[in-house]
C-alpha cells in the first residue's frame, strides 16, 4: 500500500490553529457525510418521527472534533488521517444502522461517544507503552479469564456464545480481549526477540521453550473460542499471533508451520464440529438449502447483486431482508443501497486506515511500539477482511464486528482505544525521528 | 522489523484487492443475473407494486383482470371455472399456475431477458403490466365445457393450420378466483380438480391409436387400404387370445373396412404385416412419448421401446392398448397433423402481448412445424377417417353440411369402465378445426365422445365463420 509521506514534524511553537489542519478539514468532511446521510434516511423513511437520532448522530460526530481539539491541545504530532477515516466509517455505519434499525441509532451514537471517551482516556493513560512490558501476563490472564467467563456464563446470540451480561448491559469480551492479546504478544515477543534472532544454529525445541507462554495462551484462547462457537474471533486471534510472531522474529518457517497448523486444525474442526461443517458447506453451496441455512448468505448475495453499480439508494432497497443486517451483514446492506460504489468506498476507507496504521507502526520509536502498532493494525485488518469477505461469501461467514461500522459498544470502545494507541505511537515515533538518534534536534 | 511490518501490510492489502475484484464481479458482472434468481424475495416484493396485466381471449374478451392497485390487487376471472386450467391461478399463498405463471413476467410488464433491471426502471412510475392475448375462443371453450357436462375428461381444440389452441378444457375444474378459500377441499378432492387432464393426463389411447397404426401400415408400403384382412372374433398371439370389442366379427374385409369398423383382430394382423419398428417410428413421428413443447407444462405419455415390444406387445399397441399412454393434447395433434397434409404445427396458447395502451408488443402467428408424413399418405388416412364418421363407429360426430374426419377409441384401463375417445378434424378437405375428446370411464367412444366432438366442432366452425374465416 502506498501512503503519502508524513508531514515534517513541527515544533510545539506552532500556533494552535495551524496544528492538525488536515485532520480538521477531513473531520468536517466526514461530519458532512454523516449529517447528510442521517438527514437523507430521516426524510426518506421517517419524516414524521422525532429528529432525535439525527441529533444524536450529530453529537457523536461533534465528539470527533472534541478529540481533535484534545490532540491539538496536547500537540500530538501523530497521523492526521486515522481519526477522520474512523469518523467516516463510523458515520457510514451509523447511517446504515439508522436506516435498518432506527430504534438502535441513538444507542449507536452513544456507543460512538463512549468509544471517543475511551480514546481520550487511553490517550492520557496508555500512551507510554511501558505498561505493556510490565503487565503482559496480567493482560493475558485477564483476557483468558474473560474468555472462560464467556464460555461459562456467556449468552448465546446468533449461534455463538460471545456475550457477557452485566446488569442491563451486554459486553462482547472478544473485542477487549483482542487488545489485551496484542499487548501480551508484544510484551512477550519484545523480550524473547533478541534471544531468537541471535545468529547460530536454530533449534526448534529451545525456540518452543522460549515461545512457550505465547503458544500456551494462544492455544488456550483458540480452544475456548472453538468451544464457544466463535470461529471469527479464533481466526482473528490466530492471524494476529502469526503476524506479530513474523514481525518480531522474522522467520518464515514459523509462518509456514503456523499456516499448516491452521489447516490441520481447520480440517479437524470440520470433522469434529457440526457447526463448523455447516458454515463451510453453506459457504460452498448456499443454494443447497436456500430457504434454511443458506438463507442469510444468499440474502447477502442478492443484496449485493440487487445493488449493482450505483445501488438502490438509501431507503429504496430491501436490506432488511438480510438476517443480522445491522451487525454481521452490514456490508452487503451497504452494497444494496449504495451499490458497488458504496462497497468500494468503504473498502477504500479501510485500506487507507490500514495503510496509515501500518505506516505509524513502521515509524514507531522502538521495537515495543512497533510491535504494538503493527499488532493493532494487523488485528483490525484481519478482522475487517474476515467479516467483509465472510458477509460477501468470498470466505466462509463467521460473525465478528466490522470495525467502526457495525452496531455495538464493546467494539466501539476497543477500536477507538486502538486508534488512541496508534496516534500515540505515531506521535512518539515522529518526535523521536525529529530529535534524531543522538538526541539533537534537526528540522 | 519495519520491513516485515510492511510485508504484513502488503499481504493484507492483497487480500483487500481480492475483495474489491470479487465485489466488482458479484455486484456488477453477475449482478443482474443473480438478482433475477427466483429465490430473491426482492423480485416478488417489487412485483407487488405493479398492476397486473389482463388475460384476453382471441376476440379480446376479458378472461382475467384485477381490481385495486399494487399489493391490494384482487384478481378476477369473469368466466369463472370455464378457463381454469388454461389461466391457472394467482395465489399469494399457493403461488401461480397456468398462463398466470408462464406469462407472469409479461403480465408484470417485465422483459424476460432482464426482469431485474426492468423492475428498477419501473420503480419511478406507477407500473402497469402488459395484457396477454390468448388464441382461445370463449365461444368454443364454453361449448366444450357444456358438451362435457359434469363428466370427467378433457377436450383440446386446435387450428391445424397454425397450431393455435382454440379451446382446452379439463373437467372437473375449479374457480381460479376462490383457490385460496377452497384450497383444502380442492387439494384433497379424489377427482383432482386442480390437475390439468388436457395437457398432463396420461391415458391409453385405445382404438384412436389405429390412426397411427394405419399411417405406419400405409406408409410402409406393405399394406394398402384395399388389401384383404380377416376379422375373426378372436385371434391367438403367442398363446393369448385377443378379442374384438363386444365379440364382433366381420370375416374377410378390406383394411379400410377394418379401420371404419375398428376391428381389433384385423389391426393385430395389420400391425404384424407393418412391423413393430415401423409402428413405433410412426408414433414417434406424431410426437407420442415426448412432452409437447407448449405454453403450459405437458406430460410425455409413454411409448414402449422396441426391445421391450414382443409379439404380444406389438399386437396390443396396434389397437392402442398395452403399455401405451398418451395425453389429449398429443391426440389432438395427431388429428391435426393428418388433416394438415401431414404437417404438425407446434401448438401455442398466446398470440399477442399488448401494452396497457393497446400497442402490440409481440405477436405469435405460429411456432414452427414438423413433417409427420407425406401429403398423399395423409390424404389416404383422411379418406379412412372420413369413412369412420360417414358410415362407421363415429357417425355420432356428423355435423350437417360439413365433412368430418375422425376416429373413435374405447380404451380399456385399470380403473373400471372404458375411457371414451374421439379425435377428429373438419372440414375434412382443408380442415380449420382439429380436436381430441376423452371422457374418463365414459364408455364407448362412438357413443359418448363422438357426440361431444360434434357439438364442439359445430361451435368452432360457427365461431370461425362468424369471424370471417380468419385463422
Amino acid at each position: 500500500m502506498t501512503v503519502a509521506a508524513p508531514p515534517a514534524p513541527r515544533s510545539a511553537a506552532l500556533p494552535w490553529t495551524a496544528r492538525r489542519a488536515t485532520e480538521r478539514l477531513l473531520l468536517v468532511a466526514a461530519g458532512i457525510l454523516g449529517g447528510l446521510g442521517m438527514a437523507a434516511v430521516h426524510l426518506a423513511l421517517y419524516p414524521a418521527e422525532s429528529w432525535d437520532p439525527v441529533i444524536a448522530g450529530g453529537i457523536a460526530m461533534a465528539g470527533f472534533l472534541v478529540v481533535h481539539a484534545a490532540l491539538v491541545v496536547v500537540d500530538n504530532l501523530g497521523d492526521e488521517v486515522l481519526l477522520p477515516v474512523a469518523a467516516a466509517l463510523s458515520a457510514v455505519g451509523l447511517v446504515m444502522i439508522y436506516r435498518l434499525r432506527p430504534d438502535y441509532a441513538v444507542r449507536q451514537a452513544a456507543w460512538i461517544s463512549l468509544g471517543l471517551t475511551s480514546l481520550l482516556i487511553a490517550l492520557g493513560t496508555l500512551a507510554d507503552l511501558r505498561w505493556v512490558r510490565r503487565y503482559r501476563y496480567l493482560c493475558a490472564s485477564v483476557g483468558l479469564v474473560l474468555l472462560v467467563l464467556t464460555v461459562l456464563v456467556g449468552v448465546e446470540r446468533n449461534g455463538a456464545r460471545q456475550w457477557l451480561v452485566i446488569g442491563s448491559f451486554t459486553l462482547e469480551p472478544g473485542e477487549i480481549v483482542k487488545l489485551l492479546l496484542v499487548a501480551f504478544f508484544a510484551g512477550v515477543l519484545v523480550e524473547t526477540r533478541p534471544l531468537l534472532t541471535l545468529p547460530g544454529p536454530r533449534r526448534w525445541r529451545s525456540e518452543a521453550g522460549r515461545l512457550g507462554p505465547l503458544l500456551l495462551v494462544c492455544v488456550g484462547a483458540l480452544l475456548l473460542l472453538v468451544f464457544q462457537h466463535d470461529l471469527g474471533l479464533a481466526m482473528l486471534y490466530y492471524g494476529m499471533f502469526l503476524a506479530m510472531l513474523y514481525i518480531a522474529i522474522g522467520r518464515l518457517d514459523h509462518v509456514v508451520a503456523g499456516l499448516l497448523a491452521f489447516a490441520a486444525g481447520a480440517s479437524l474442526c470440520y470433522h469434529w464440529f457440526a457447526h463448523v461443517r455447516v458454515r463451510v458447506d453453506v459457504w460452498l453451496n448456499p443454494w443447497a438449502d436456500a430457504a434454511g441455512r443458506g438463507y442469510q448468505i444468499l440474502q447477502g448475495l442478492f443484496a449485493l447483486a440487487s445493488g449493482g453499480l450505483t445501488g438502490a439508494g438509501l431507503g429504496a432497497g430491501h436490506p432488511e431482508l438480510i438476517p443480522a443486517s445491522y451487525t454481521d451483514m452490514i456490508f452487503p446492506a451497504i452494497g444494496e443501497e449504495l451499490g458497488a460504489i458504496g462497497t468500494f468506498m468503504v473498502t477504500a476507507l479501510y485500506l487507507l486506515f490500514l495503510g496509515r496504521a501500518f505506516r505509524a507502526a513502521m515509524e514507531a520509536d522502538g521495537p515495543l511500539a512497533m510491535l504494538v502498532g503493527a499488532g493493532l493494525a494487523a488485528a483490525l485488518g484481519i478482522q475487517t477482511f474476515v467479516i467483509l469477505g465472510g458477509s460477501t461469501r468470498l470466505i466462509p461467514l463467521t460473525g465478528i464486528p466490522a470495525p467502526f461500522l457495525t452496531y455495538g459498544g464493546s467494539a466501539a470502545v476497543s477500536n477507538f482505544i486502538a486508534v488512541a494507541l496508534m496516534l500515540a505511537i505515531s506521535d512518539r515515533g515522529r518526535r523521536a525521528a525529529a530529535e534524531g538518534p543522538d538526541g539533537s534536534t534537526h528540522s | 522489523m519495519a520491513r516485515r511490518t510492511r510485508n504484513v501490510g502488503r499481504v493484507l492489502a492483497a487480500a483487500f484487492a481480492a475483495l474489491l475484484a470479487y465485489l466488482a464481479v458479484v455486484q456488477v458482472i453477475w449482478g443482474p443475473q443473480l438478482a433475477a434468481s427466483p429465490e430473491n424475495p426482492r423480485l416478488a416484493l417489487a412485483a407487488e407494486r405493479i398492476n397486473w396485466g389482463r388475460i384476453l381471449d382471441r376476440r379480446l374478451a376479458v378472461l382475467a383482470d384485477s381490481t385495486g392497485t399494487g399489493s391490494s390487487q384482487v384478481r378476477r376471472y369473469p368466466e369463472g371455472p370455464v378457463f381454469a386450467h388454461v389461466l391457472g391461478y394467482r395465489s399469494r399463498r399457493y403461488g401461480l399456475t397456468g398462463i398466470e405463471r408462464r406469462y407472469d413476467l409479461a403480465l408484470l410488464g417485465l422483459p424476460v431477458t432482464d426482469p431485474w433491471e426492468a423492475l428498477q426502471e419501473a420503480m419511478g412510475r406507477t407500473p402497469e403490466g402488459n395484457d396477454v392475448v390468448l388464441t382461445v375462443d370463449s365461444a368454443v371453450q364454453q361449448a366444450a365445457v357444456q358438451a362435457l357436462g359434469g363428466r370427467r375428461g378433457a377436450v383440446v381444440v386446435l387450428d391445424p393450420r397454425t397450431g393455435a389452441v382454440l379451446a382446452m378444457v379439463s373437467r372437473p375444474n375449479y374457480d381460479p378466483a376462490t383457490v385460496d378459500a377452497e384450497w383444502a377441499s380442492l387439494s384433497r378432492d379424489a377427482q383432482a380438480p386442480l390437475f390439468d387432464r388436457a395437457t398432463q393426463g396420461q391415458y391409453p389411447p385405445g382404438s384412436s391409436f389405429k390412426t397411427v397404426t394405419l399411417t405406419a401400415a400405409l406408409g410402409s408400403g406393405r399394406v394398402g387400404l384395399a388389401d384383404a384382412v380377416n376379422c375373426p372374433v378372436a385371434i391367438d398371439v403367442g398363446g393369448v387370445a385377443i378379442h374384438n370389442f363386444e365379440h364382433e366379427q366381420f370375416g374377410q374385409i378390406s383394411v379400410l373396412q377394418a379401420f371404419v369398423a375398428s376391428c381389433n383382430t384385423a389391426f393385430v394382423q395389420i400391425g404384424q404385416r407393418t412391423g413393430a419398428a415401423a409402428v413405433l417410428a410412426a408414433a414417434r413421428a406424431f410426437g407420442l412419448g415426448q412432452a409437447v413443447p407448449f405454453d403450459l407444462p405437458t406430460s410425455a405419455g409413454y411409448l414402449p421401446p422396441l426391445r421391450d415390444l414382443g409379439r404380444r406387445g406389438l399386437a396390443q399397441i396396434s389397437f392402442g392398448q398395452g403399455s401405451l399412454l398418451v395425453t389429449p393434447l398429443q391426440m389432438a395433434l395427431v388429428a391435426a397433423a393428418v388433416g394438415n397434409a401431414g404437417i404438425m404445427m407446434r401448438p401455442f396458447l398466446v398470440s399477442q402481448i399488448r401494452a396497457p395502451d393497446g400497442r402490440i408488443l409481440q405477436t405469435v402467428a405460429q411456432r414452427g412445424s414438423r413433417v409427420v408424413m407425406s401429403a398423399p399418405l395423409a390424404a389416404r388416412v383422411t379418406r379412412a377417417m372420413i369413412e369412420v364418421v360417414r358410415s362407421g363407429t363415429g357417425t355420432a360426430a356428423q355435423v350437417p353440411g360439413v365433412t368430418v374426419a375422425g376416429k373413435t377409441g374405447t380404451a380399456e384401463n385399470p380403473h373400471g369402465t372404458t375411457h371414451a375417445w374421439f379425435i377428429a378434424f373438419a372440414p375434412a378437405q382443408g380442415p380449420t378445426v382439429a380436436l381430441a375428446v376423452i371422457v374418463e370411464n365414459g364408455g364407448v367412444g362412438g357413443q359418448v365422445a363422438a357426440p361431444v366432438a360434434r357439438q364442439v366442432l359445430a361451435a368452432a366452425l360457427a365461431a370461425q365463420a362468424a369471424a370471417g374465416g380468419r385463422p
